[in-house]
């Protein structure tokens, strides 16, 4: 039966899926109250995704229990929405169709294993980057921060997608492993834990890389229920720059050089207005007397690799900016850089400033190669004042990742504004619709996530690979019930 | 404190539900400490402050148009203590307080006749016997010896009055060893600080008390009232003053026990011996976050104690869970909140958790006989005047 035609069957079809899932996960972890429903059916992205309440929210304590309440919603054909510490900025957790289950993964927060030896940590969906942190570094390793708030879950955000920017050295890919439960209720284990669950410490198992293959799907295959991912090592010898530049063009050279040698582990290009000011911590500066752009990087290492580091870096400082009257090293309080160390490779807490710029963010992420930053920029800067922001508005972020083979960068192009001001959401509709086809036009590697009005214009340019991914996701998914609608 | 719908709707739009609100500062600690009792406590997002204002939303706009559990769990089982936008306003430039945000939603559902049993409950004691409690008795005490017409005017409360009289006992005593003359109301009326703060703003009741309790304070001819209850201080100080019963304006000064002690030490220099108990200090919310009291009750407390202090204090404060009407309403979630807190008292290796505020008291202690707990539990007053 149709879940659709099943809602308009009225209360008591919707009664009897509750009471099953209450079964399943105790009376108290499912819900169909209207107000606890509520606070689930909106995020940031409101302009974009509109509000809509699930029809129940489930929270199971393990994975049998998923697996339970996605065998119940596929037989009964019920969409299911997961998320797992309950922060979204992508309307990626917002339900599309009336009836939906809200999979809160809020109770499994366990960290099942740190492997201080293999460098690994192994987790459940609700643990954050804090909690992991917390733990971690009491082996001196750290892991792969995304530039999200530390509340965000490290499941998640790696899953979605296996590039963390906040350390250029700590590369593009984190996960190893995972175990995935299907709608069917089968469970899939990719790398080496599908032969062996106590060795899920390496990315290839058998055949093809089926960690990647199901990745960056926004619950639209399964819900994973642990992943392996790795653990970078935390340096005691560490010193951070700031260097100001006028223009993108101007930080290009030293950039490439920076990365192309290897010498940074973090390395960011920000607009002075506002990522800045979560780096070093504070809004009382005056950063409107900086050069428009800065570079914020960080050279850390063992004795030895440290200073001969540290010595070419400024060699590059001296020959690609300072003798030639690029930019300009900057002289910031000693606190600036303790915050930059904290928020690059402790989680990030206090860039969540930019929040409070004007009240709301949006962004559209990519990956693209360094030569072509100064493009996006412009056509960010361009469109957003053509579509009616005001120039103060556009903002910029730039993170270099190695390898650097393609320099590969993370763009950020960002637009704070006040969501609560008349027209505000109709200027970025008109933005994101504009620029995703200016973006594709001029040339970009991939979206940093697939999310709201994204896939779309992208997945008509990928030929057949669009059939592929779409017959891909009807094998595990043949009901569609896992997060309809945010994928095709 | 009124918000227009706007200014609401315009504080729900600017949160981006980092979250970051449920936790205590990170770095340089590099601890995760949550900050939120109701939502670590229940878990949906709706008792998480980012989910309360999707309700919020959600009633403003008219999609919530009935009373469910859900909607008073998740609206009334908050203890309001302000730690959330404590924490927010350190990564944000947040406009609003949260808690008064929620304060001001439980108005609206209260308006709409939605509220818990427990509530209506308090506001008929109130109603019939002047007092939250529903005591028909006045409360007595040997060591009452007002002065009339004195300067100082103790305004007791409610909970020292008739639950936890040991704190209303040890102030009464230390203005006795401290030679300070004093008076108390003939007749003090409960000063309805659960019934807003569990959104009765619009009650006659509450009009009725406040005018009571304004009008009998000034006539007392005192010129500053002192408070062992730190959600009465607020109440009279902020709350009075909004519907027009302004205490600055009579030149009536509001001090906080602690305040007042502090002041007389400073002055006098005290006598004041040192215990053999090794101490935890526990920030009352309205003490701390709402009136910025942190470090008076500390001072005074040192001057008799050594004090340990337990990782999340401050601003940052884990509550002790009885706030808000959440003792009466939900006494579980309240218990357990205080359990939480005895737990990070103990880790201090203090003998007593000491608190300035007779609702964190009762709760902590019935936490502690809950838990089997060995800690102490004690008031600033208490102790101060055991070293007098």
């Amino acid at each position: 039966m149709n879940w659709k035609k099943k809602r308009t069957g009225g209360f008591e079809m919707k009664n009897a899926i509750l009471r099953k899932l209450q079964e399943i996960v105790g009376e108290e972890h499912a819900t169909d109250d209207i107000a606890i429903c509520a606070s689930y059916a909106r995020d940031q992205h409101w302009h974009f995704v509109p509000p809509k309440r699930p029809a129940f929210v489930v929270r199971p304590a393990n994975k049998e229990e998923v697996r339970e309440v996605l065998m119940l919603a596929n037989e009964e054909k019920v969409p299911v929405v997961p998320l797992s510490t309950g922060i979204n900025i992508r309307g990626l957790a917002i339900p599309v169709h009336d009836g939906s289950i809200l999979l809160d993964l809020g109770r499994m927060n366990r960290i099942i294993e740190i492997n201080a030896d293999m460098k690994t940590a192994t987790v459940e969906p609700a643990v954050t980057f804090g909690m992991l942190y917390e733990q971690t570094r009491k082996f001196k390793l750290r892991p792969a921060f995304p530039d999200a708030p530390l509340t965000v879950s490290v499941l998640t955000n790696y899953y979605l997608r296996g590039i963390y920017q906040t350390s250029a050295a700590d590369g593009h890919d984190h996960v190893l492993s995972y175990e995935m439960v299907l709608p069917n209720g089968e469970i899939v284990k990719t790398g080496s834990r599908a032969l062996s669950s106590s060795l899920p410490h390496f990315r290839y198992g058998v055949g093809p890389d089926f960690t990647g293959v199901f990745c960056s799907h926004p619950g639209t295959c399964g819900v994973v229920v642990e992943l392996t991912a790795r653990l970078y090592r935390i340096y005691d010898n560490r010193k951070a720059y700031f260097v100001g530049f006028n223009s993108i063009e101007d930080a290009v050279p030293f950039i490439y050089n920076v990365m192309n040698d290897e010498l940074v582990v973090s390395l960011r290009l920000v607009d002075n207005q506002s990522w800045l000011k979560g780096m070093c911590g504070t809004y009382d500066y005056d950063y409107e007397s900086l050069p428009k752009f800065v570079l914020c990087a960080l050279v850390e290492g063992i004795d030895g690799i440290f200073e001969a580091k540290d010595e070419i870096f400024n060699e590059h400082l001296r020959n690609f900016v300072l003798s030639e009257g690029k930019g300009e090293l900057l002289d910031f309080p000693e606190e600036f850089a303790s915050n930059f160390f904290y928020e690059t490779l402790g989680g990030t807490e206090k860039s969540c400033m930019v929040f409070g710029l004007r009240g709301n963010y949006h962004c559209i992420g990519l990956y693209g190669p360094l030569n072509m930053a100064p493009k996006y920029y412009e056509l960010h800067r361009r469109t957003a004042i053509e579509v009616g922001f005001p120039e103060e508005f556009v903002h910029f972020y730039l993170n270099p990742i190695y390898p650097f083979h393609g320099q590969l960068c993370y763009v950020e192009l960002d637009i704070f504004y006040d969501g609560a001001a008349e027209g505000a959401g109709e200027k970025l509709r008109e933005y994101n619709k504009k620029q995703f086809e200016n973006l594709l036009n001029a040339g970009i590697y991939g979206w940093f996530r697939p999310y709201a009005g994204i896939i779309e214009p992208t997945i008509e340019r990928i030929g057949y690979l669009a059939e592929i991914w779409r017959k891909f996701s009807q094998i595990l998914d043949p009901n569609r019930i896992m997060n309809p609608g945010k994928l095709f | 404190m009124s918000l227009s719908k706007d200014e609401i709707k315009r504080a729900i739009y600017h949160c981006v539900k980092c979250k970051l609100c449920s936790i205590a500062t990170f770095h340089p600690q590099e601890a995760w400490s949550p900050l939120c009792p109701s939502g670590t406590y229940f878990g949906f997002q709706a008792f998480y402050a980012p989910g309360r204002m999707e309700i919020f939303r959600e009633l403003l706009e008219g999609e919530i148009e009935e009373p469910t559990e859900g909607l008073l769990n998740a609206v009334f089982a908050c203890t309001l203590c302000g730690a959330c936008y404590e924490k927010c306003r350190r990564v944000s430039k947040v406009e609003l307080p949260l808690a008064e945000i929620f304060e001001e939603m439980r108005r609206e559902i209260v308006r709409r006749g939605w509220m818990p049993d427990a509530h209506r409950g308090i506001a008929e004691k109130v109603r019939r016997t002047r007092n939250a409690y529903g005591e028909e008795e006045a409360f007595e005490s040997e060591n009452l010896k007002p002065t009339k017409g004195a300067d100082v005017l103790y305004f007791i409360g409610c909970t020292a009055r008739f639950r936890v009289p040991e704190i209303a006992d040890a102030m009464l005593c230390i203005f006795d060893k401290l030679g300070v003359e004093y008076q108390v109301l003939e007749e003090e009326w409960c000063c309805c600080s659960v019934l807003m703060r569990a959104g009765w703003h619009d009650s006659d009741i509450v009009r009725e008390h406040i005018r009571h309790n304004y009008d009998a304070i000034c006539e007392s001819g005192a010129k500053t009232v002192v408070f062992t209850c730190p959600g009465c201080l607020k109440t009279l100080k902020k709350d009075y003053a909004e519907f027009g019963a302004d205490f600055s304006k009579e030149g009536i000064e509001l001090l906080h026990a602690t305040q007042f002690i502090q002041r007389l030490m400073r002055e006098r220099g005290l006598d004041v011996k040192e215990l053999p108990l090794k101490a935890t200090y526990h920030d009352p919310c309205h003490l701390g976050r709402d009136l910025g009291i942190y470090e008076e009750p500390r001072e005074v407390l040192s001057a008799a104690v050594e004090i340990s202090e337990m990782r999340r204090v401050r601003e940052e404060a884990w509550c002790c869970g009885s706030g808000g009407g959440v003792k009466s309403a939900f006494n579980d979630f309240a218990v357990w909140s205080a359990e939480e807190r005895l737990k990070e008292a103990e880790e201090t290796g203090a003998d007593a958790i000491v608190s300035a505020c007779p609702f964190c008291k009762r709760n902590l202690r019935d936490a502690a006989k809950h838990a089997g707990s060995k800690l102490q539990v004690l008031d600033v007053v208490e102790i101060l005047n055991e070293a007098l």
